[in-house]
Parts: structure tokens; C-alpha cells; sequence
């Protein structure tokens, strides 16, 4: 499996502004898995509440799926200049 | 001639064994050492799997330090290709559904029920040798390709 993305940039620039980001995911990543352990019970009693009806089984996949995608996200760029506007999106 | 090989003629020698069961011996061997020479070929064949899916417009030579064209550079992770195919799986039939209908308005007849974790692969290989190359008539240059 991926390992999750790092560093987020994103530098979107229009005629009438823009604005820059720079994420450290590296950073961020250790508060998310707080939260997530925080939430986890919570999480927990949601799955077993919807797993009669399938769902709880359907939500542990699109869970797994997500975070699938958040990995895959690594190695994303996307940088487009125009005329009028430029957009940078770069993913490490 | 290898250790492996003299031993199955030491032992023919000593009658230890037939001509038929030596010729059979020798056959597997040789196999067994042509499919482990070809492991390298394998590690390779797998390396040079495509990572990134490259979309690139680039502008007219003669323009290119203009400030007034479009430039576009965008690299896709194929492994974001895959997790996005299969959490598209993931769809509940209802909204699939509706989606397979919203395609079908606009005369695409595709039916995403049909798609299989094998189809994702089989796809994602064969784009390997994808290439699209594309001059405009104002000069640019749209690439898209695998790397």
C-alpha cells in the first residue's frame, strides 16, 4: 500500500487574485490519527448499528477506499497557465 | 555442464537410472534454469509498469516565452486511476443506476455494473502504450502518454 501524501501545494491565480497553499501533511497526519481514535468508538457503534442492513459492511469499504485514494493522491500534478489564470496543484 | 547435470550422467553410468528417466531428469533441469533466467526479465517487465498518466500542451516554439499562451503540464498517479475505478465500484445500485442512465442521454452505453477488479487492470496495462500526439493549427503541441 501507498504511504500517504506528505506535502500539498496548491497556487491558484486569477485576474482578480488568488491564493497560495502549502500543506505539510507530515504535520497534520499525526492530529488526524488523534481525532480518528478520539471518533473511533463512535465509528464503531455506527458500523455495528448498520451491518444488519449491509451498509455497515458497504461503509468499512468506502472508508478503505477513501483512504486508498488519499494515498494514491502522491506523485498528483497538475499545473495549467492560461492567459488569465494559473492553477498549480502539486501532491508529494 | 553444470553439478546437477553430471550427477544424472554419473548415475546413467553407474545404471542407476534409465536413458529415458537421465533424458527426463536433464529436460526438467534445463527447464527449471531457463524459467529462473528469465525471473530478471520479469523483475524488469514489472518495473517498467507505468506509474504516471502525462497530459502536456505545449506552445508554438516561437511563442513559447510569451506570456499570452497555454501551457499545461498534468501528471496522474495510475495507482489513483485504480483506487478511483474501484470506489467507483463501490456505488450503491441506486445511484449507479442513475448514472448508467445519465450516460446513456448523452449516447454512451456503458454499463458500470459490468466492471471487474481483472477489466481495471487489463485496462490500466494496455494504456501503457498509449500515445496521443497532437499539433494544432496554432502550433501547439498536445501530448498525452504514459510514463
Amino acid at each position: 500500500m501507498n504511504r500517504p501524501p506528505a506535502w500539498i501545494r496548491i497556487k491558484i491565480q486569477g485576474e482578480r487574485g488568488g491564493f497560495r497553499l502549502w500543506l505539510p501533511l507530515f504535520l497534520l497526519l499525526p492530529l488526524a490519527l488523534v481525532v480518528l481514535i478520539i471518533l473511533s468508538p463512535l465509528i464503531l457503534i455506527a458500523v455495528l448499528i448498520l451491518w444488519p442492513s449491509g451498509w455497515g459492511k458497504w461503509a468499512l469499504s468506502v472508508l478503505r477506499a477513501a483512504y486508498n485514494i488519499f494515498c494514491s493522491l502522491r506523485g498528483l500534478k497538475v499545473d495549467i497557465q492560461s492567459r488569465r489564470e494559473t492553477v498549480y496543484i502539486s501532491i508529494q | 555442464m553444470n553439478e546437477n547435470h553430471k550427477k544424472i550422467l554419473e548415475m546413467l553410468n553407474e545404471k542407476k537410472i534409465s536413458v529415458d528417466d537421465a533424458y527426463r531428469l536433464l529436460n526438467t533441469i534445463d527447464s527449471a534454469e531457463g524459467s529462473r533466467e528469465s525471473t530478471p526479465k520479469t523483475r524488469t517487465a514489472v518495473k517498467d509498469k507505468p506509474k504516471y498518466l502525462r497530459v502536456t500542451i505545449v506552445p508554438d516554439p516561437e511563442h513559447e516565452h510569451s506570456k499570452d499562451v497555454d501551457r499545461v503540464n498534468v501528471r496522474v498517479p495510475m495507482s489513483l486511476l485504480r483506487s478511483g475505478i474501484k470506489l467507483a465500484s463501490l456505488i450503491p445500485t441506486e445511484a449507479r443506476d442513475k448514472v448508467d442512465g445519465a450516460l446513456k442521454e448523452k449516447g454512451i452505453d456503458f454499463n458500470t455494473r459490468n466492471m471487474k477488479p481483472e477489466d481495471i487492470e487489463e485496462l490500466i496495462e494496455s494504456l501503457s502504450e498509449l500515445e496521443v500526439d497532437i499539433v494544432s493549427s496554432k502550433g501547439e503541441k498536445v501530448r498525452v502518454f504514459v510514463e
